[in-house]
Parts: structure tokens; C-alpha cells; sequence
């Protein structure tokens, strides 16, 4: 039997849709829920329908770097958190082969009474290594964050820059073989950020497969193989980086110029 | 449909060994976490899982022995007789009221990464199942005091207890975490309803002395032969027959309700937290 997929695709999105449902007002306390029960009950039957990504098809090569961009509520968060396994999809057929690492929100899970040493031991095992691989690595971890002596300090000492730095230093160093990144190289100094982004470009040398999304659309000419401009929950465009670039200002300037012309795809 | 794989591992046994042994470390680490941060800053500390046992010890005796002049069954002091129920009791009421909230209070976690998201309540249970292993000494100390001598049927008993209420505990936390991120009410239900359930469990009297048509309801209670168990293994060095079955049979419901629940609900968890 032949595999539907070639080996080499590690993100295969086919059809993928998601659905949101938008409620009035949310009834989140049994209280207010029994006390406005009609209103509850009419509430629950006047949702309405919000679809964050209808029917995206795409694959993506190992060792490939794609940069999704798209106007504020494209899908372009949506889709990663899909591909991150943190929301269900609501139809269609996704296959992820490898470890995920998102970069989604650096840090997320640290907890400030204990020290940066143990919320990065965490952290690493989090993001999917086993607590002997995640040990092996605190030296390069402690290293790559440039914290010093406040490694071992508890992270309610830490300004948001050593927070951010510890965040970033966990997710490149689990050994991750697709990384999402979501908007986050806007932190720390510009020192720091070149640190990240060379370190991003080693990764990208040894094959690790690359999502970025963002909005700084020279990151993507710079870094990406590829570009994907999403719009309304759709494929608008996709293509060489550049390309799709000019697209999307294109159409931004068009939508600036002429805004009650909304004609999309 | 979706499906993830670890492309780095075979897609063989070994897969699922990994991923078990990563799950076990993750529950090690956040268990370990959970029993730093309990006392931290407190000076009492880990005394603070004693103070709940023995102070409620102390009231009941009170109470039951002096005021109302109440005898325990058998020979033991009223005090071991309330100890040997109520450090478990402590395991089992602690582990449901911590664990509560144990997805709603970490939105901001579940909502970057994915990982084994069970084993966030269940790290409640495992870090309160140590304070209980820890308060151990306690008891036995106060035991000896008293002419009652720890025998080798602890060996097996205690271990086969430990395991039927963890089961019990897996299935009730991930049945109340799961239902706590969409009604947060629960939380507060299910505080009033552990002070109503101590009352209703055999730890004030003994299972025997409860008769009648209406006493037979008291079978119903899941903790109601484990209790039993625990006192008579603590107290007369008995080791759990076949009287412990109705914790069995709750055991497995209780872990059946938790995983339908868990598995069902984890899937809007993104939406509602």
C-alpha cells in the first residue's frame, strides 16, 4: 500500500476548517445562568458561527521555513494553535510528524516562587523531553539565557527581559524538530534578539521545519523558503516570500485606499 | 481527524514507552512542585498536614468522648480511633479540594503547550498521597504510645489501600477538574459537600455500628469500607479481605466517570478557559 503522504511532508493540513461559535454573552456561573434562564436559553440558540480557517489545504517539507502573514484575524494564530494540538480542528484531515515545540508565548508555565533552574527543568519536559535529556541540557540552557547567578534565584526576581530570555532559551534548546513561532522575536534587546535569530538560522541548517508567523513582513523576505498569506480564514496567496509579500501590500494598500470594497480572493 | 507522531521514534512499542515514561517524569516534577509550593513561605509548614487531623482529632474527642461520654468499639483510645480514619480521610479530602482547580487556575499553561493534561490534577493526589505517607510516623508514634505495635501485615495492607484510594482519587479529580473549567461553581460545591461527606463516612463511629434498612445506604459511600479498612489494618493489624470489594467496584467507576469526562470535555477546554 502506498502512503497517502511523501515522507518528507511533516505538516500535511487537508481541508482544514475551524469553527468558533460567538455567544452574546457568556454564562459562565451557575448563578447568573439560573437567575437569566430564558435569556440562558435564547442565548444558547442565538450563537452564531465564526469560521477562524475554512478549508486549508497545505504541506509543508521538512527542513522548510514558511512564513504565514495576514491582516489581524486571518487564521493566522488559529492555525498554529491547530497545528500545536491545543485546539481541535473542526473538519478535515491534519497529519504533524515530529515534536512540536511552540513558541508561542515564551514562558508560559513558569511559576514565580520557584527558581529559573527548576521552571526550566519543567519547562523542557513540557515541551517534550524526558527529565534525564531535559537535565542534560540546564548547562546550555543556563548558558544560552545569560542569567547568571539569577538561574538559581526564584523567577519573582526576574525583570521581563531575563523572564523572556529564559522562555526563549527552553523552547530552541528541547531539540525541537518543527518549531512555531508566534509573534515573539519583538522582546528583548536588539542584542538578544540577533542571538535568537541566529540561533533560529542554526536551527534551520540542521532541518528542524519552521512556522513563523508574523507581522514584520522583512523577517519573512529574510528567513522564510515560503509565504503564506492568509486572509479571512483562506489561502490568499502562497508562494516565494517576496512575492507574496507584494501581494499582501498590495492588497493592504487596496483596502486603505478604497475601504468599503472588502473583495477578497 | 488529526494525527500527531514522534517521527524520531519508531512507530513501535518503544513509542509508547517513551511517551509513558515522559508522562511519569512530568508527574514526578509537577508532584515535586505542588509539595514546594504548599508551605512555602508558612514557618509551620509541612506541620500544617498534621494541625488538620489531629486538631480535628482533638474537637471530636472532645466532643464525642468527654462531653457525651461516647466509647470507641473495642479497647483503643477514642483518639486512635479517630487518627486511624482521619489521616486518610485528610489524603482523600485534601487531594479533591486541591485539585478542583487545578485546569481552571492554569489557563495560561494549557493554553501555550500540550501536554498530558491529566496529569495536572493528578499531581494534587500524588503530592497529597506524600504528606500522608509522611504523617505516617505520627501515627505509629502515637500508636506505640499507647501499646499498639505496627505489624508486618502493614507491609501488604498499607500499599494495597494506597493503591485502591489512588484509583478512587485518579477517577473523582479528573471527573471534578474536568467539570470545574466550565461551572467554577463546583469548586465551592464540592468544599461544602467534603465537610458533609466526613460526617457520612465511618470516621467518627465504626462501619459496624451502622444498621437498618436507611444504614445499609451507607454502602453507597465509596470511602465508607475503605475507611473501615484503613482503621482496622492501623488498629488491629488486619490486612483488607474480601470486605473491601464495594471500593473495588467504586475504584473502577470512579476512574470509567473520570476518563469519559476528561477525554469528552478536554477538547473545548481551549474555548472556556
Amino acid at each position: 500500500m502506498r502512503s497517502p503522504y511523501n515522507e518528507q511532508e511533516v505538516i500535511v493540513l487537508d481541508n482544514v476548517s475551524k469553527r468558533y461559535f460567538l455567544h452574546p454573552q457568556r454564562m459562565g456561573e451557575l448563578k447568573t445562568a439560573l437567575l437569566h434562564l430564558p435569556t440562558f436559553l435564547r442565548a444558547s440558540r442565538a450563537r452564531q458561527e465564526f469560521w477562524a480557517l475554512r478549508d486549508v489545504s497545505l504541506s509543508i517539507r521538512r527542513g522548510e521555513s514558511v512564513g504565514i502573514i495576514g491582516p489581524n484575524g486571518a487564521g493566522k494564530s488559529t492555525l498554529l494553535r491547530i497545528v500545536s494540538r491545543l485546539a481541535p480542528l473542526t473538519k478535515g484531515k491534519l497529519t504533524v510528524r515530529g515534536r512540536v515545540s511552540p513558541l508561542l508565548e515564551l514562558g508560559a508555565g513558569f511559576h514565580q516562587q520557584i527558581s529559573g533552574r527548576e521552571n526550566a527543568l519543567l519547562n523542557a519536559v513540557l515541551l517534550g523531553l524526558s527529565r534525564k535529556e531535559a537535565k542534560e541540557k540546564l548547562a546550555d540552557i543556563a548558558d544560552f539565557s545569560e542569567l547568571g547567578g539569577f538561574f538559581d534565584q526564584p523567577m519573582r526576581t526576574y525583570s521581563s527581559g531575563m523572564y523572556v530570555r529564559l522562555g526563549f532559551a527552553v523552547a530552541v534548546h528541547v531539540r525541537p524538530e518543527i518549531l512555531l513561532v508566534d509573534e515573539v522575536l519583538a522582546v528583548g534587546d536588539t542584542e538578544f534578539q540577533r542571538k535568537c535569530f541566529d540561533h533560529i538560522e542554526k536551527l534551520r541548517q540542521d532541518k528542524v521545519t519552521i512556522v513563523l508567523v508574523t507581522h514584520d513582513l522583512d523577517s519573512v523576505k529574510r528567513f522564510c523558503d515560503r509565504a503564506v498569506l492568509l486572509n479571512h480564514g483562506v489561502i490568499a496567496a502562497e508562494g516565494k516570500p517576496r512575492e507574496v509579500v507584494d501581494e499582501y501590500l498590495s492588497r493592504h494598500f487596496e483596502f486603505s485606499a478604497s475601504p468599503t470594497s472588502r473583495g477578497d480572493s | 481527524m488529526a494525527t500527531w507522531t514522534d517521527s524520531h521514534r519508531a512507530l513501535s512499542g518503544r513509542l509508547n514507552l517513551a511517551q509513558l515514561t515522559r508522562t511519569l517524569d512530568l508527574l514526578l516534577l509537577m508532584t515535586a512542585r505542588e509539595v514546594k509550593l504548599r508551605y512555602q513561605g508558612t514557618v509551620l509548614g509541612f506541620l500544617w498536614t498534621l494541625a488538620k487531623p489531629l486538631l480535628l482529632a482533638l474537637v471530636f474527642s472532645f466532643a464525642l468522648s468527654y462531653v457525651l461520654r461516647i466509647k470507641a468499639p473495642g479497647d483503643a483510645p477514642f483518639v486512635l480511633f479517630l487518627l486511624s480514619a482521619l489521616f486518610p480521610w485528610t489524603w482523600f479530602q485534601s487531594s479533591i479540594q486541591f485539585s478542583a482547580g487545578s485546569f481552571s487556575n492554569n489557563a495560561p499553561l494549557l493554553k501555550k503547550v500540550y501536554f498530558p493534561r491529566f496529569v495536572l490534577p493528578l499531581s494534587a493526589v500524588t503530592s497529597q498521597l506524600f504528606h500522608f505517607v509522611l504523617s505516617i510516623p505520627i501515627l505509629v508514634l502515637l500508636l506505640v504510645i499507647w501499646g499498639y505495635y505496627p505489624g508486618l501485615e502493614w507491609l501488604v495492607g498499607f500499599p494495597l489501600l494506597v493503591a485502591i484510594q489512588l484509583l478512587i482519587l485518579a477517577g473523582a479529580v479528573l471527573l471534578v477538574a474536568s467539570f470545574n473549567v466550565f461551572l467554577r461553581d463546583l469548586e465551592h460545591l464540592v468544599e461544602v459537600l467534603m465537610t458533609l461527606w466526613l460526617y457520612l463516612t465511618p470516621i467518627i463511629y465504626p462501619l459496624s455500628a451502622v444498621k437498618g434498612k436507611v444504614g445499609h445506604l451507607i454502602y453507597l459511600n465509596p470511602m465508607a469500607s475503605l475507611i473501615q479498612a484503613w482503621r482496622d489494618l492501623f488498629l488491629d493489624n488486619r490486612i483488607p479481605g474480601t470486605e473491601i470489594w464495594p471500593a473495588l467496584v467504586f475504584a473502577a467507576l470512579a476512574l470509567l466517570a473520570g476518563t469519559i469526562a476528561f477525554k469528552s470535555l478536554e477538547g473545548q477546554f481551549e474555548i472556556a478557559l
